[in-house]
Order: C-alpha cells, then sequence, then structure tokens
C-alpha cells in the first residue's frame, strides 16, 4: 500500500470512524457502506489534499468518487493542481 | 415599501403559477450554481418559457388537470419548471428524494412502489441521467407510465391550463418523512400556500432588494416553501446549489452569499455547526456576509450553543448577533408556525429552566443562567398572523403559560389532509386543529420546542422514523426479529442527532466479533434510507426493555442504554421528560 493512502486510511480510522475492530483497506467501500457519513467527507477531503500535496477544488468532487480511499487518490489525480 | 410586496399582495393570485406568470419578466428569478465554472440563471420570463414548453411536454405525455406526478430529478432549474408546470396544467405534482450512489435498488424499488401507488400517479418522470443500474427497479403503481424527461428548447408553447385548477385544489404533494407504509403526503391547496406566503412576506418584511440563498432539497418544506414558492410569489431572486456541492464544499455557501448579496437564508440547526467548524480560519476572511438580514435556524430543535459557534467564527466576517433568527415550522402547515422579530435587532429569547423540574413536573420554571440545574432553550418566536399554538395536556386540556405539554396548531393554511390517508388525516387534524406530536411550551408569547411526542430522529433537518430502521434491522437473520429500537441523541459535536440502534442477536453466544454483522446493517440502512446509524449497539437476549403489552419500549431502553454502554457517554444528556 502506498504512503499517502496508509495516511488517508489511519486519518479515516483515527478521526471518522473511531470505533475500536474496523479495518478498512484501499477498497473498502465508505459512505455506500455507512461506515461513515457523507458530512465527514469534507474532512477527509482536506486530508486528501494536504497528503497528496495538491488543491483539489471541491465542486469536481462528488460523494461518489470519494467512496474508498483508491477512489479518493485517483479523484485528486484527476482534478488536483499543485499548490502554489 | 413597493405595493406589491404588501402581505396580502399574494393572495391577489388565485394559483401559484399565476404569481409566475405576473411577475416582471427581466428581472432575475433562479440562480443555480453547479461549480465554479458552471453557473445558470434565469430571468421570470425564462422559467414562464420552460414551465409552458414542460407543460406542453408533460400534456403531450398524458398529464391531465387532477392527474398527480411524481418528479425524481436532481435539483435543478428543469426540475423547478416542471413542477409549476404541473401545476399550470391543475396537476398535482410531489418531489421525491433523487437516488444517491448510496441507495440500495430493492430498497429504492420498494419505497417508490409503495408512494407511487398511495398517490395514484399518473406519471413518474425521471430525468435522463437517472442511474441506469436503478431504471429496472423503478416499479410503478398501476394506471401510472414512467417517462424519461430530456431539457427541451424553451420555445414559448400556446399551451393554456385546463379547468381544474382552482384555488381550493391540491396544488402540491410534499412528503414529510418515513419510507414503506409510513410515507405521508402533505396536500396543500393553492389558498392555503398563498394565504401563508402572503403572511410569511409581511413577517418577514420581505423588501424588493431582498436575495434567498438556499441549498435546501426541493423535497423538503424549508426548501420548497421558503426558498422556491415564496420566492416565486414576492418576485424575488433566489440563488441555489445542491445540498450535496454545499456538504462537500461548505464554504460555497458563504461566498454565494457575499457574491449575490443575499439578505435570507433558512439553515437547519446544524449546518450552523458545521460552518463553523469546516470553513477554514484563513478562508473566512475573504467573505463579507454584512448583506445578510437573517440566516433562521429551522427545521431541528434550535440550539443556543450552534448558534453561538457559528457567531463566533463568523462575526469577523460581519455576521451580527441579531441576524440568527429562528422559525418552527412543517409541511402540515404550509411551512412557518412561528417566526422571531428580524427587525429591531432583537435576539431571538432565551430562557434558562430547571431541568429537573421540567423533567419531572413538566414545568418550565426560569432559574438564573449559571444555576447548576439550568438548561436552555431558545424561542422559536411568536405566532404568524391568523396562526395559534395550544399547549395541552395528553387529555387534550389547554395548558397554561409555562407548562409543557403537545403543541397544537390551528391556522386557516394547512394541510387538505394526507393523501388517500383519510385514517392518518383523521388521527393528526382534529376540530380544526393540527396535533403536532411536538413538545414546548409558550412563556411570554413566545414558542419553545422542548422535544418530540412522537419517537421521531431528526438528522441534519431530515426526519427519520424510528420504525423504518427497526424492520430493516429485525429483517437481518442474526438478529431476534421484532428486538430491536433505534433512537436519536443530540450529539452536540455536530448540532445534531446521532442514530443508535440496540438489537438483540438470536442465539445464546454473542460472537466475539460482532463487527460484520453491523458492517451488515449499517450497509442495509444506508442502501435504504440514505442515514448512517453511529452506533450499533448488539446485545444477547432479553436485553432490550419491552412495555407491558411485550413490544420493545423504545425510550426506557434508550435509558438503560445510554446508562450501561460506554460508548454513549460522549452524549450530552437533555432531560428527558417522565
Amino acid at each position: 500500500m502506498s504512503e499517502p493512502a496508509e495516511r488517508i486510511i489511519d486519518f479515516i480510522l483515527r478521526e471518522i470512524v473511531r470505533r475500536p475492530g474496523v479495518q478498512i483497506d484501499v477498497d473498502t467501500p465508505l459512505v455506500s457502506s455507512g461506515l461513515i457519513d457523507s458530512l465527514a467527507l469534507v474532512e477527509i477531503l482536506h486530508q486528501v489534499a494536504e497528503v497528496t500535496n495538491l488543491r483539489i477544488p471541491a465542486g469536481k468532487v462528488q460523494a461518489r468518487d470519494m467512496d474508498t480511499v483508491r477512489l479518493m487518490l485517483a479523484t485528486a489525480a484527476r482534478v488536483g493542481k499543485p499548490r502554489q | 415599501m413597493n405595493s406589491r410586496f404588501a402581505s396580502q399582495g399574494a393572495t391577489l393570485y388565485q394559483t401559484l403559477p399565476e404569481a409566475l406568470l405576473s411577475a416582471p419578466p427581466q428581472e432575475a428569478f433562479v440562480t443555480f450554481w453547479e461549480s465554479e465554472d458552471d453557473t445558470r440563471s434565469v430571468s421570470f420570463g425564462e422559467m414562464v418559457n420552460l414551465v409552458l414548453a414542460q407543460a406542453a411536454w408533460l400534456r403531450e405525455q398524458g398529464l391531465r388537470a387532477g392527474d398527480t406526478v411524481i418528479l425524481i430529478m436532481p435539483q435543478s432549474i428543469p426540475l423547478m419548471a416542471s413542477f409549476i408546470a404541473a401545476m399550470y396544467l391543475g396537476a398535482v405534482p410531489a418531489i421525491l428524494a433523487y437516488p444517491n450512489f448510496k441507495v440500495e435498488p430493492a430498497k429504492y424499488r420498494s419505497g417508490l412502489a409503495g408512494v407511487s401507488t398511495n398517490l395514484k400517479a399518473r406519471l413518474v418522470v425521471l430525468d435522463s441521467g437517472f442511474p441506469e443500474g436503478l431504471i429496472e427497479h423503478v416499479v410503478v403503481g398501476d394506471g401510472a407510465r414512467l417517462v424519461r424527461y430530456s431539457e427541451l428548447a424553451a420555445t414559448p408553447f400556446c399551451i393554456t391550463p385546463e379547468a381544474g385548477s382552482h384555488p381550493e385544489g391540491v396544488a402540491f404533494i410534499q412528503h414529510s418523512a418515513g419510507t414503506t407504509g409510513l410515507q405521508k403526503g402533505v396536500a396543500l391547496s393553492h389558498e392555503a400556500v398563498l394565504r401563508h406566503l402572503a403572511r410569511l412576506i409581511g413577517v418577514l418584511r420581505l423588501e424588493p432588494g431582498d436575495r434567498i440563498y438556499s441549498w435546501l432539497p426541493l423535497y423538503h418544506d424549508m426548501g420548497l416553501i421558503a426558498c422556491f414558492m415564496l420566492p416565486m410569489v414576492a418576485h424575488v431572486p433566489v440563488v441555489m446549489q445542491s445540498p450535496t456541492s454545499w456538504v462537500m464544499q461548505p464554504a460555497t455557501m458563504l461566498r454565494l452569499i457575499a457574491d449575490y448579496r443575499c439578505t435570507l437564508s433558512w439553515l437547519p440547526n446544524f449546518s450552523f455547526q458545521f460552518l463553523a467548524r469546516r470553513v477554514d480560519r484563513e478562508e473566512r476572511a475573504a467573505f463579507d456576509l454584512s448583506c445578510v438580514r437573517a440566516l433562521i435556524n429551522c427545521s431541528e430543535p434550535v440550539r443556543a450553543s450552534s448558534m453561538d459557534e457559528f457567531l463566533d467564527a463568523f462575526s469577523a466576517c460581519g455576521v451580527r448577533s441579531e441576524m440568527l433568527q429562528a422559525s418552527y415550522a412543517m409541511a402540515e402547515t404550509v411551512f412557518a408556525v412561528t417566526q422571531t422579530k428580524l427587525y429591531d435587532h432583537e435576539l431571538p429569547c432565551r430562557v434558562w429552566v430547571n431541568s429537573e423540574v421540567l423533567r419531572k413536573q413538566h414545568r418550565a420554571v426560569p432559574v438564573s443562567a449559571d444555576d447548576p440545574a439550568a438548561v436552555c432553550y431558545v424561542s422559536s418566536g411568536q405566532c404568524l398572523p391568523q396562526t395559534q399554538v395550544r399547549i395541552v395536556s395528553a387529555k387534550g386540556q389547554h395548558l397554561p403559560d409555562g407548562d409543557v405539554g403537545e403543541i397544537i396548531i390551528h391556522s386557516d393554511a394547512m394541510l387538505n389532509g394526507y393523501y388517500n390517508r383519510p385514517d392518518l388525516t383523521d388521527q393528526a387534524l382534529k376540530e380544526g386543529w393540527y396535533w403536532s406530536g411536538d413538545l414546548g411550551f409558550v412563556w411570554d408569547g413566545e414558542v419553545y420546542v422542548v422535544g418530540r411526542k412522537k419517537d421521531l430522529i431528526i438528522v441534519a433537518g431530515e426526519n427519520i422514523y424510528p420504525h423504518d430502521i427497526e424492520e430493516i434491522v429485525s429483517s437481518h437473520p442474526a438478529i431476534h426479529d421484532g428486538r430491536v429500537v433505534a433512537f436519536g441523541l443530540y450529539n452536540p459535536r455536530l448540532g445534531t442527532e446521532d442514530i443508535v440502534v440496540v438489537a438483540e442477536l438470536r442465539g445464546k453466544v454473542i460472537p466475539e466479533n460482532t463487527f460484520p454483522i453491523e458492517q451488515e446493517l449499517r450497509n442495509s440502512i444506508v442502501g435504504a434510507l440514505g442515514v448512517v446509524p453511529r452506533h450499533i449497539l448488539l446485545k444477547p437476549a432479553n436485553w432490550v426493555v419491552k412495555s407491558t403489552a411485550g413490544k420493545p419500549a423504545r425510550s426506557a431502553t434508550r435509558e438503560k442504554a445510554l446508562s450501561e454502554n460506554k460508548e454513549l457517554q460522549e452524549y450530552k444528556q437533555e432531560p428527558a421528560l417522565q
């Protein structure tokens, strides 16, 4: 697993899920499975931008683009722009 | 004040489409923000053209006066045009939530079939981008036809409304909550909506310079009435974005308000906190919000802490305390029952009452704010004109000021009834009074809402029936059927309620790792209802408290769960009435 993916997973477990015994990998559905609420996506999107060092215009991102960590990183690569 | 804004102005119209047709055609109506590089605006005149084109198309599809039509389209200008077009033909539209990617096809199927049958819909209109995977699951009732909408050129058609649209007739149907059998369609007449809007225009002192901002869904009364019907009838502009775009980037709301100089907005309580916590401090500086007259906290219990947090976060942007107002509203009364004063630099009143007396004796006894037993309630304001509120006991006795009881409401602008559900109408409407199921008290003419008699969970402004969740959880093979309780707990971190589910497992031994079962339950709940339970507590047999009739007792199980579960300690407890 890539380092950015690990950091995002760690953030989701520590800050969002906050329950013991939960395991997720890059392909675990997060929102569609009910593991996290879509209200938490804005925090995760900030973290993805932080980890990838990209500026991600939130208007180009839909909730379905954030359903797994793999999708999040692909979305960041697709719509992200270098930070100035 | 401009004469067209006189508070009785709206009642000059016989039907809602007439109000649109009478608007000054060149003036701005809806600006719809999709993303940074995609914004669409229509004037009142352009909206009329869209409505006429859409009405011609709907008539071609077989829609006639008196028919009901279900609209399942994304939040957009075409959805608004279709809604008015249906009314223009004398038909009765109902907007249903657009399925998001979380929806499970089978659950969607049964929900839609139920509504379509109850409404006896002639047409179900889906947009051209409706998810392919769900199309085959769209089942409509007998006599209904499914049609796909595609945006037509906005060419004015010579089309005249059919006879059948009249002031007392049902204008549209709103669904307040529920899925399956619990879904209730609130039927409102043109007359009731116009009468209500006339009063709202007066109470809000709406002026030609006002501009409304909204991210609220159009299937919800706040989005539909306050942010679509109100600007249409009062001929003021509205700036909108979809709920999903707002959730992904909450700061866009502030940018749109600042850029378009919006003056009014309605928001559920949680969003005040969400904005304060999710918009970066550095980002805030860019927004000048001094143009706002009022941000009205509505559709969830109003929390002083949420309002204060918002004020702290945005006072540097020009937000002043008197901008933060409140209202108590529901679909059954068209919209607002009460509204706080938006002028004279007044804030909504706050009272601190003794929580123990409130809980045990159902009376609000004021104490000082620093009393250890003090709990703060924010007023939702005073009744709108021609609207009366009474607080009544369980036996229906009228209670004096300060006593807590059920809020019942009477006005001449209320629902005609629940559509095709005379049984539910009879339960809720008694001798012209609507029994809201909310608990509250009146103090100095101000209405304070303190809780609910009916077991409803309100998550981010959306009404969820515990029964819907319990039914889904009960159907899981590992769960003891019928031994499930769902309830809401206020989460002060979010400013809204969290859903908690307590369910008994079948079998005598609780597996060591219950996470897979929990996850399956989460999956089913989010797939059917679109909401996520925060806690699922799986328990051994006989854990759920039962009533004398042998049914799960919600409030007793809630108390037991709160006292016995560590994970529920984070919830700040409020007085639950005994």
